[in-house]
């Protein structure tokens, strides 16, 4: 046993604690100076299974002076994904470095941090830094920056399974792979990276792409330690009224009241902040007792109320929060025993971690309530119940060839220092994400940001980079100052500030939305019913109102795809359902749904495809249900769309949602018995699912984001509103102009590549289509609408596909007018 | 020369030519006017490190080039924003340009963007305005409420878009002509700038552009 060792174990038994075996492990596994993960559940010490050890290293290597040793700089990056988290896990470390007598400082870094701080921190480093991914950027784009990083020996990402499978996990691996860089060229030893995640289908993934490269030292390290969930369903009294669609669930909130008096604090998660609003609002409407005790938080809500809620959780004077993801993550909140999920969660990761977040404590039980929104929303509960049954856990498929992240990247080192463009590519190379960067790819990229494109004209004045031998380096100031207000990944909608008229921050609000108000409309948020007055100095300003009810702003982020493996399981629920084997009540209590739905059209078997051709007064439905989910539906859709459109000109709007989806047209949809299998071939399936994401607006969306990670439109910045003046436009815009001038942009490829790769594999797609093809498929003509085909057709989020002339589609629009 | 489509619309007692290629001529006047060309707008972007694409500006004068040679106008009428910022080269482009047509008459009406010194439009035989009155017709760059002077006014600055809708939940949103109660709105004629949707009342007449074709919507 070392001294390290020794210290810890004799200062955990004196508090009458011993370590977890996990926690053991990971000490043992860092004491060898190996890297690697550590999967636990969140309430069982995760954080010290390597905060710890890394302090027993410390103390192995100053046996005799560690509690005297000070400014030590830089030794220990915490990664953490939520800056919430920062300030709890900065609270734990310090303790018990005060507890056991090391003069240490615990250092936070993230948006939030006051330039004093930051100034401070430049001066002198604390020995732990917990940071977000975009404050290291920000620290990367600094002056000099490699002089912070000169000490460091430890990285650990926490909450890794947030990070990875986004772009915000893509910040990190670049990060680390310039740190990894810094040590090889400074001859430090390699740095130890480590990542704490909570279960996921792909952990050995999950630790390549923290390390970049394969490390046959790397070790994961499993907490064999189990949690008990208990699900059960809020079950309407009638199925026969409760609403074949929607997406608020409020009708439901009488069964949910009890639920909600009996527990001690009650976490009710919606998927949308408009649907919380309004929860909220409903919950105060029809038990005014609960006001005062209960709260709302989500991502809109000023951070000082946030931070109160949060503490008032801890303290336990809540009896319930209305929330959204915003609470997913985090510290435990003891009080908590009761977690309310209304609607579907859309998918069994973020179902368990909800549910985590009651009965936090090692060994208790987490209780959860699934309120449906919807009838066959039953369904995917029974289908999680039998995800939890079967210990399925999807897996977060990790970021590829992310352009835009690169090109702000490498920005960023432009910005500071400079940077040696063979010694980043090599970087960059060791990444998960990178590993398959091309030359030609590099040398788009480096030339993007040197001369703004290949086809360079003679009367060009591109500036961004400047290339002065081999160093690349940014020498305008503006641009610099521009780049830098602008790190990170993550994109929102222009937001505005609500305030009082008479002083008083309220929370942020989009602005397309404050742009539908008139003075004098009310609408809701933040929790309180509001009257707008005006628009002054980007902030809204409101005053009370005594209106019963406002409009509620939809934000947006609600619509979260089901995931692949919910999608299989959902798959076989229905079958279940339908052919009347199951005992689940979710499944028999919609007896009488499925009764009609076979009435009126028919009940597919498990070798069986149903289509409905519906005609109504909107025009010709042909609804399909594989009951794929909703990521596959819009792909397949799109094809059928497009392989339809081949046969005739046609114009089709396209609907779906994880059951099945809806293609819409004008004109009757010529598809029928005798041709409708050809539609599901997977013969030419790679050539027409281009040609039909192309003919879509899916890559245009997926561009918004990627043109403003990319530093091509530039985001007003809450509270810091910088005019840049004539530099205005939308993303919409630069993709027209880029398909039009340059259509060989890799931006551009990659929109389209996250349209379609990232949302599924091929494999998955081309799977379905066979087992359809292979399948029997029925097609019903009936006479009104159906309950299988309900949901999909109130769904407003379309997408068109057009195979006639334009000028053709506005004739015969006006004439339908 | 492309064929474009035009409609002839009688209105203020005086004759539109209402070209897709986003300009409109008017006869008794000999004058083609057009709005929001934003000339220099993709330079003034890739001076500040945004890549936008080349070639834009040489399509929209080609343009412009083949409405003069299909109208032969006497004079050019710009209802605002014909540079987008400060000088640049592409403005030098124009330059070029200009001197095909020295003989054309050039109006500038002037817009928000338009912040060029007085000089250099002098250099480019462009005479600007902050507000033009012909015959019966005001022109203004951003549109107005009421009568102007007691004249109809044409403006431009919206960018002006319009929703056309079809069976089927169908919906397209195409570039327009408007001519409201008071003032009437010209579609941009640069092609790096956006739309912002109108919604016109009943009665209000409305072309919208599709392609090389215009319609009449309502």
């Amino acid at each position: 046993m070392t001294e390290g060792w020794k210290v810890i174990t004799d200062w955990l038994a004196a508090k009458e604690l011993q370590p977890f075996a996990f926690q053991e492990a990971a000490w043992r596994a860092y004491q060898e100076g190996r890297s690697g993960l550590v999967n636990a559940p969140t309430g069982y010490g995760k954080t010290f299974s390597l905060f710890l050890g890394v302090v027993i290293d410390w103390i192995d290597r100053h046996p005799r002076d560690y509690r005297r040793q000070t400014k030590n700089g830089l030794q220990l990056l915490w990664i953490t994904p939520l800056r919430a988290l920062a300030k709890d896990i900065g609270r734990a470390m310090e303790e018990v470095l005060q507890e056991l007598d090391i003069p240490w400082k615990v250092g936070i870094r993230s948006g939030d941090t006051p330039t004093a701080v930051r100034q401070q921190q430049k001066k002198q480093m604390p020995e732990i830094m917990i940071i977000t991914p975009e404050s290291i950027h920000v620290l990367l784009a600094q002056k000099d920056y490699a002089r912070v990083f000169s000490g460091l020996h430890t990285i650990v990402a926490d909450e890794w399974h947030e990070l990875l499978g986004s772009k915000r996990g893509v910040m990190v691996e670049l990060a680390m792979s310039r740190l990894k860089g810094l040590a090889r060229k400074e001859g430090r030893p390699p740095l130890r990276i480590w990542g704490i995640s909570a279960t996921i289908g792909n952990l050995d993934e999950a630790l390549e792409v923290l390390l970049g490269r394969p490390n046959p030292e790397a070790v994961i390290i499993r907490a064999q330690l189990k949690k008990q969930i208990a699900l059960e369903s809020v079950l309407p009294d009638e199925i026969e009224k409760y609403p074949w669609a929607g997406h608020l669930g409020t009708r439901m909130l009488p069964k949910a009241l009890p639920i909600i008096l009996e527990s001690r604090t009650t976490l009710i998660f919606t998927n949308t902040r408009s649907q919380s609003e309004i929860w909220y609002q409903e919950i105060l409407r029809q038990c005014p007792d609960l006001a005062g005790a209960i709260a709302l938080h989500h991502g809109s809500i000023d951070m000082e109320l946030r931070t109160w809620v949060e503490e008032s959780l801890h303290t336990g004077v809540l009896k319930a929060v209305v929330c959204t993801a915003s609470l997913d993550l985090g510290v435990d909140f003891r009080p908590v025993d009761t977690v309310i999920q209304v609607g579907s969660p859309k998918g069994v990761a973020r179902f368990l971690q909800r549910a985590g977040r009651s009965g936090h404590q090692p060994g208790a039980m987490s209780r959860i309530y699934f309120l449906p929104t919807h009838s066959l929303e039953l369904v995917e509960a029974a289908a999680l119940k039998a995800a939890l049954h079967e210990e399925l856990v999807e897996s977060r498929m990790p970021v590829l060839l992310a352009y835009d992240v690169l090109l702000q990247y490498l920005m960023t080192l432009g910005v500071s220092d400079g940077f040696y463009a063979d010694e980043v590519l090599e970087e960059i190379s060791g990444t998960f994400c990178y590993a398959d960067i091309t030359a030609e790819d590099w040398q788009w990229i480096l030339s993007f940001l040197t001369t703004g494109g290949e086809a360079l004209q003679s009367y060009d004045e591109f500036r961004k980079l400047e290339r002065e031998g081999d160093l690349y380096i940014c020498r305008s100031r503006m641009i610099a100052m521009r780049h830098r207000l602008h790190i990170g990944v993550i994109v929102s909608d222009a937001m505005l500030k609500v305030k009082f008229m008479s002083g008083g921050y309220i929370g942020m609000i989009e602005e397309w939305f404050v742009a539908r108000l008139q003075p004098g409309d009310t609408f809701n948020t933040g929790g309180y019913i509001l009257e707008f007055v005006m628009i002054k100095d980007m902030t809204v300003l409101v005053r009370r109102s005594k209106a019963k009810r406002g409009i509620v702003p939809s934000w947006g982020g609600g619509r979260m795809p089901l995931s692949a493996n919910l999608g299989k399981i959902l798959r076989h629920t229905f079958n279940e359902a339908l052919s009347g084997t199951s005992r689940e009540p979710e499944l028999l209590i919609l007896r009488p749904l499925f009764d009609l739905q076979k009435e009126l059209s028919h009940i597919p078997s498990e070798d069986e495809l149903l289509i409905e051709k519906i005609e109504t007064e909107d025009g010709h439905h042909l609804f399909v249900y594989p009951f794929e989910g909703r990521l596959v539906h819009e792909v397949m859709a799109a094809l059928l769309a497009y392989r339809i459109s081949q046969r005739t000109p046609i114009t089709f709007s396209i609907a779906m949602t994880d059951y099945g989806f809806e293609l819409l047209s004008d004109q009757p949809i010529p598809v029928d018995p005798t041709n409708v299998q050809e539609l599901f071939t997977t013969e030419n399936l790679t050539v027409e699912l281009q040609a039909s994401v192309n003919s879509t607006e899916m890559a245009r969306r997926k561009f918004r984001d990627i043109a403003v990670i990319a530093g091509l439109v530039f985001q007003g910045y809450p509270g810091k509103h910088k005019t840049s003046r004539h530099l205005q436009s939308s993303a919409s815009l630069l993709f027209n102009v880029f398909k039009d001038y340059d259509a060989h942009n890799l931006l551009l490829r990659q929109a389209f590549n996250e349209a379609f790769f990232y949302q599924m594999e091929e494999a998955r797609l081309r799977e379905a289509m066979e087992r359809i093809y292979n399948s029997r498929i029925v097609i019903t003509d009936p006479h009104r609408l159906t309950p299988f085909c309900f949901p999909i057709k109130v769904d407003s989020l379309r997408e068109q596909l057009t195979s006639e002339r334009l000028e053709d589609r506005i004739k015969k629009m006006l004439k339908h007018q | 020369m492309d064929i474009v489509e035009e409609a002839v619309f009688n209105f203020q007692q005086q004759t539109w030519h209402l070209s897709a290629g986003k300009a409109l001529y008017w006869a008794e006047e000999k004058a083609l006017i057009l709005s929001d060309l934003h000339l220099g707008k993709s330079a003034h972007f890739r001076k500040a490190g945004i890549a936008v694409p080349t070639g834009i500006i040489e399509e929209d004068l080609y343009r412009l080039q083949q409405l003069i040679t299909r109208y032969h106008p006497e004079q050019i009428i710009v209802v605002g924003d014909l540079f987008h910022s400060s000088a640049n080269n592409e403005v030098q482009y124009f330059r070029l340009w200009r001197q095909q047509f020295a003989h054309i008459r050039f109006i500038l009406v002037k817009g928000n963007h338009d912040i060029l010194d007085a000089s250099l439009y002098d250099s480019l035989q462009i005479n600007v305005q902050d507000t033009l009155i012909l015959r019966n017709i005001h022109f203004m760059h951003e549109p107005c409420e009421d009568k102007e002077n007691g004249h109809y006014t044409f403006s431009g600055h919206l960018h002006p878009g319009v929703i056309i809708a079809g069976g089927g939940r169908q919906h397209l949103r195409l570039p327009c002509f408007y001519f409201g109660k008071h003032c009437g709105i010209l579609p941009a004629f640069g092609r790096f700038t956006g739309l912002a949707m109108l919604k016109p009342d009943t009665g209000e007449p409305v072309f919208a552009i599709a392609n090389k074709s215009i319609f009449q919507v309502q």
